[in-house]
């Protein structure tokens, strides 16, 4: 098994404040990957720089072996890797189709095409609908999107994630605000999904993430401090001292 | 030399008359996220006041103050009447208002005033010239505008960098939701700070009286101007408007005065004329071309 | 869908009927102001691809809008005079002027929307003005042309089979004008390049993380809107016989934001209904008084504060 993703000595600084310390990270091909870590410890910002949103000081991102350090993030896009955002993220007056049917359209080339109708292009909204059906939401296709619940909504920014087609989701809090009912039936949805695709979770519910994650890796002031399965972390020392405040 | 030496004090003396403008609209942008086109009526309502005032009584001192004066209770009262209101909304509504605004204090100015021009004379203390630098005399009126815009410009520093208020002000700017937590009163720190944009406003338009005729629609071109000021410098920094605006007051000036001469030594004399008036015209906005070609956020954008 | 079709048809054969009415109450100041009002939608209804499809705040439309017309009128001035340069001749057939005018007007957008859409948001709001007061002082000083006085010329441009000074019949070019811009826009905003225009007002960075390279979305955007401004200012200098750097003045730009936002942005509709109002409004204002624009401003500053959605918003 290679790394999916290679992350290398990753730093940012913002001002005085150092958000990614030397950050080395493996996302090996077909795993969920856990990032977690106590408040400020630096993962949106990992997220950031990773997806490409955030330019880095210094360090080296690869790709499926491709540095993609200094790319655009429309081009990591299409080497396979998209994020989900903290706060939801979608196109509200959109319907639910129509939002995931244009992530098809951008994933499919571009769209200088100014004369037929988007909305009864069977090439796009046939790969929508099986990807909604996927998410479990393919009897709301029809609704706008922002009418619907806010759990639907979390579950529409994954249904398009996943139709980017990319081989690595970056997932940052999927289950932020989310009650336990939801955030239950969103621990299977990624159950699910895992099988089909990489993932770099971020999240704060630690139920999902041991539930969930195949290796966990935890960040403390932009560092990595431990990674390894789950059960290595929970007994890791170094970890039980960043999040218990126990001597390590 | 001796003209170039007195068309840099003419380019420094309209660079801190465009300061005294953008201060205010930058400030009011960077702390209310406000894009306030009646900027412009507020430098006309000051040039009108000063100009009806001195005409009055014949007093320049009273003049600067009633315009200073007019200015700020004019801000005042369409910031607590209308603007707080826009705040929150999108750039797109306080565009089309405060254009909205500035049609009906044309038009209001034009009912009070007539649409003739207004002139305002040079008063006696400030009249006639110095010869600072040797060889080259210089108006005492324009030199006075040089000094009270520097003057504003140290006064400014002065109460960001070292003040109370100046620190809510810094505060209020990146994270005004945090400052309203702390108890803060949002609502009167931004009308305070939108008067004395207005007060700024009004200040560069009665000391402008003497130069330029005061008349309807005084303000639309200069607000451009100042536009230009703000997106050089970068939008929402003091400093950055200030040297945007020195920069452009410089650019401006001297283009207008040397431009259709150095065009001449190439071309004919009256197609020189032509160009050079054209092409001095268009200098500052080719000016912010290529600043924003070089750095898309300005000179000194104002965070990070 | 055939409802909304049945609307379309039923306005475009009441606009029809426009000088009919005129004739028929002894009023042939209808016929110019319907031009007028046909002419300012097709800008506005370019406009609104920008702001209420696209998302974006153009301040400098009156820069395409007078590109356009100075086209037409510098063409005209060279036709009845010496070759531009002494070597371009003028024109003087529409069918030549206008698409020229088209293309003028396309290329200065791309011009001007390749620096300013390095920007977002207010800068962009600014930049666009200046770029425009650009051109303004341009025209300004082009004392060849008139300066700051026009350039006014004889003859409308030919379109065979129509008399040059038949007023109605011009009525109907531009109606058709309209009517064409409609549809194309209204192809557009519904093919895949308008959904992308659509999510990019809607939530731009969440389309940069779907893998969607903005920039030359918005250019294309702008440039579309552009060349359409250019045939709008093409009919205007048409419908004078004259233009003038008034075409490019930045309160031109102020007004067709008002018609865009007045109708109700987002629509295409929106700002026909929105140039239509602006017209009639003013030329009825201006029969009650000079000073139309003291009712004018605060209207304005009212319907931004009340009915944000415009007028198509009160009727839903």
């Amino acid at each position: 098994m290679s790394a999916l993703l290679e992350v290398r000595g990753l730093m940012k600084r913002f001002g005085g404040l150092i958000a990614t310390n030397n950050l080395d990270l493996d996302v090996t091909e077909g795993e969920l990957h856990a990032l977690i870590g106590p408040n400020g410890a630096g993962k949106s910002t990992a997220i950031g720089l990773i997806s490409g949103e955030l330019k880095p000081d210094a360090g080296t991102i690869r790709l499926a072996r491709a540095d993609i350090t200094a790319a655009p993030i429309a081009a990591r896009v299409r080497l396979g890797m998209t994020r989900s955002f903290q706060v939801t993220s979608i196109l509200p007056e959109f319907t639910a189709l129509e939002n995931v049917a244009l992530v098809e359209q951008i994933r499919a080339g571009h769209s200088f095409r100014f004369w037929r109708e988007a909305a009864r292009d069977r090439s796009l909204t046939d790969p929508a609908r099986d990807t909604l059906a996927r998410i479990g939401l393919a009897a709301r296709a029809e609704v706008a999107a922002r009418d619907l619940a806010h759990g639907e909504q979390r579950q529409l920014e994954l249904a398009m994630a996943l139709m980017t087609g990319a081989k690595l989701l970056l997932l940052d809090e999927p289950m932020a605000g989310l009650g336990a009912t939801e955030s239950q039936a969103m621990t299977e949805i990624l159950a699910g999904l895992k099988r089909h695709t990489t993932i770099l979770l971020v999240e704060h519910d630690m139920d999902a993430v041991f539930a969930l994650a195949d290796r966990i890796t935890v960040l403390v002031y932009g560092q990595a401090i431990a990674s390894g399965p789950p059960d290595a972390i929970r007994a890791d020392p170094a970890v039980r001292a960043a999040y218990l405040g126990e001597e390590a | 030399m001796t003209l170039l030496a007195e068309q840099v004090l003419n380019g420094l003396q309209f660079g801190v008359m465009l300061f005294l403008l953008a201060a205010g609209l930058t400030l009011v942008f960077g702390i209310m996220g406000l894009i306030n086109l009646a900027h412009a009526s507020l430098y006309m309502i000051g040039a009108f006041a000063a100009a009806w005032v001195q005409g009055r009584t014949g007093s320049f001192a009273l003049a600067l103050l009633a315009g200073l004066a007019a200015a700020a209770a004019t801000g005042v009262a369409i910031e607590v009447a209308v603007l707080r209101r826009l705040y929150a909304r999108d750039h797109m509504d306080q565009v089309l208002a405060t254009f909205g605004m500035i049609l009906f204090f044309n038009e209001a100015m034009a009912m009070l005033f007539g649409r003739q021009p207004l002139m305002a004379a040079v008063p006696g203390w400030l009249g006639g010239s110095v010869e600072f630098i040797p060889g080259v005399p210089y108006p005492v009126y324009r030199l006075a505008i040089i000094v009270v815009g520097m003057a504003v410009a140290a006064l400014l520093y002065g109460l960001i960098g070292h003040t109370r208020v100046g620190m809510l002000i810094r505060a209020g700017a990146t994270h005004r939701d945090m400052v309203r937590a702390l108890g803060v009163d949002i609502g009167l720190l931004s009308t305070g700070i939108f008067g004395l944009g207005a007060a700024l406003a009004g200040l560069a338009g009665a000391m402008t009286g003497p130069l330029l005729s005061v008349q309807v629609g005084m303000g639309d071109r200069i607000l451009i101007t100042t536009f230009v000021v703000i997106v050089v410098g970068g939008i929402g920094s003091v400093r950055g408007a200030l040297a945007g605006a020195l920069l452009v007051g410089m650019v401006d000036t001297l283009t207008r005065a040397f431009l259709p001469g150095l065009l001449k030594s190439v071309m004919v004399a009256t197609e020189a004329d032509a160009i050079g008036a054209g092409l001095s015209s268009m200098a500052v906005f080719i000016l912010m071309a290529v600043v924003l070609l070089v750095r898309p956020r300005g000179l000194f954008p104002a965070h990070g | 869908m055939v409802r909304r079709y049945l609307a379309a048809l039923v306005a475009i054969a009441l606009a029809c009927l426009v000088p009919a009415v005129a004739a028929a109450l002894g009023k042939p100041d209808l016929i110019t102001l319907g031009t007028q009002i046909a002419i300012y939608a097709i800008a506005a209804a370019g406009l609104d691809l920008l702001i209420g499809y696209t998302g974006l705040s153009s301040f400098g439309h009156a820069a395409f809008f007078g590109l356009g017309g100075y086209t037409v009128g510098i063409m005209a001035f060279h036709a009845a005079g010496e070759p531009m340069f002494g070597v371009i001749p003028g024109l003087t057939e529409a069918w030549l002027v206008w698409p020229l005018a088209i293309a003028v007007s396309a290329i200065a957008a791309l011009a001007i929307g390749a620096l300013s859409l390095r920007t977002i948001g207010v800068s962009f709001i600014m930049i666009t003005l200046a770029f425009a007061e650009m051109f303004f002082f341009l025209f300004v000083s082009l004392k060849t042309y008139g300066g700051d006085d026009g350039l006014g010329f004889r003859r409308r441009n030919a379109i065979p089979g129509i008399a040059p000074r038949d007023d109605v019949a011009f009525y109907y070019v531009c109606l058709t004008a309209l009517v064409l811009v409609l549809a194309l826009l209204h192809r557009v905003v519904h093919s895949r390049f308008g959904r992308v225009l659509q999510g990019m007002r809607q939530n731009p960075r969440r389309m940069e993380a779907i893998g969607l390279a903005t920039y030359r979305y918005k250019l294309t955007a702008f440039t579309i809107a552009g060349a359409v401004a250019g045939l709008a200012g093409a009919l205007h200098a048409n419908l004078l016989r004259f233009v003038s750097p008034d075409m490019l003045h930045w309160t031109m730009s102020g007004d067709f934001m008002i018609m865009v936002v007045l109708g109700g942005a987002g629509t295409l509709v929106g700002p026909v209904i929105g140039a239509a109002a602006m017209v009639l409004l003013q030329s009825w204002l201006a029969q009650w008084t000079e000073h139309w624009m003291i009712v004018m401003g605060p209207i304005l500053v009212f319907v931004v504060l009340f009915a944000r959605r415009g007028i198509l918003g009160l009727f839903r």
